[in-house]
């Protein structure tokens, strides 16, 4: 279950930089390096590569099957920081969609 | 008749067929990338079972980052060919590929509710790409 979770955790970092990256992308940068060497898209590769390392621990105790199915809730992740922090709308068929993935790995992790 | 039949020919069947062939091909490429991609999660399952920094570990988690380096350059020739949402609403085969790799590989079993929960989640995440359109 603890590595349940450290996956999920992993999913979080790695939906963490998606949404940071997506808010760079909106920016305009005086140069194409600017828009690849800033802080910002920095620190989000990072914590992508810290995500993979994440990722190799928690399958220490998670079944490769159950991998993909937790990768899954990173739609849920990206979906309500995107809300939070970019302030983007969630459809009531998108709202359906994130339930169904959580009642899917609910269902799969029984 | 026959000049008609030609340009009939030329400008409509061919125009048709080339276009369903590029398409064919276009889903071809997308879902050998997503194969590939979730070859990754075998890498990484391997990974796990490796000293921490040690020679096998470093091999198997180097070349986890090089095959998500590589699906990264390869989704966005994708997503010139293909709808955002069609390529995101197949992006979740990944999870049938994830129970197949556990079962060849590391004798996972399968079940009923593993069954189901995929055939849940890949409802949902369709449902979560095309409702994005409709923000």
């Amino acid at each position: 279950m603890s590595y349940i979770l450290i996956y999920i955790g992993s999913v979080f970092v790695s939906s963490v930089s998606q949404v940071l990256l997506k808010s760079s992308a909106g920016k305009t940068y005086d140069s194409i390096w600017q828009e690849y060497l800033n802080p910002k898209v920095i620190f989000a590769y990072g914590m992508f590569f810290a995500s993979s390392l994440i990722t190799i621990l928690a399958y220490k105790g998670v079944p490769l099957s159950m991998g993909p199915i937790l990768e899954a809730s990173g739609y849920i992740f990206v979906a309500v920081l995107s809300y939070l922090f970019l302030r983007e709308k969630i459809s009531k068929r998108k709202l359906a969609g994130l339930l169904a993935i959580l009642i899917g790995i609910v269902v799969f992790s029984i | 008749m026959k000049a008609m039949v030609y340009f009939w020919f030329k400008n409509v069947i061919l125009k048709w067929v080339i276009h369903m062939s590029e398409k064919v091909k276009s889903f071809v490429l997308l879902h050998c990338i997503l194969l590939v991609y979730s070859v990754s999660s075998i890498l990484s399952k391997l990974a796990s079972k490796q000293e921490f920094l040690s020679f096998k570990f470093i091999a198997l988690y180097g070349a986890v980052l090089f095959i998500l380096v590589f699906y990264a350059l390869m989704w966005q020739q994708v997503l010139k060919r293909l709808p955002l949402v069609t390529a995101y609403a197949n992006k979740s085969v990944t999870v049938i590929w994830g129970l197949i790799w556990g079962v060849l590989f590391f004798h996972e079993a399968i079940s009923i509710t593993k069954i189901l929960g995929i055939l849940i989640i890949m409802a949902g995440v369709y449902l979560v790409v095309t409702g994005e359109e409709k923000a």
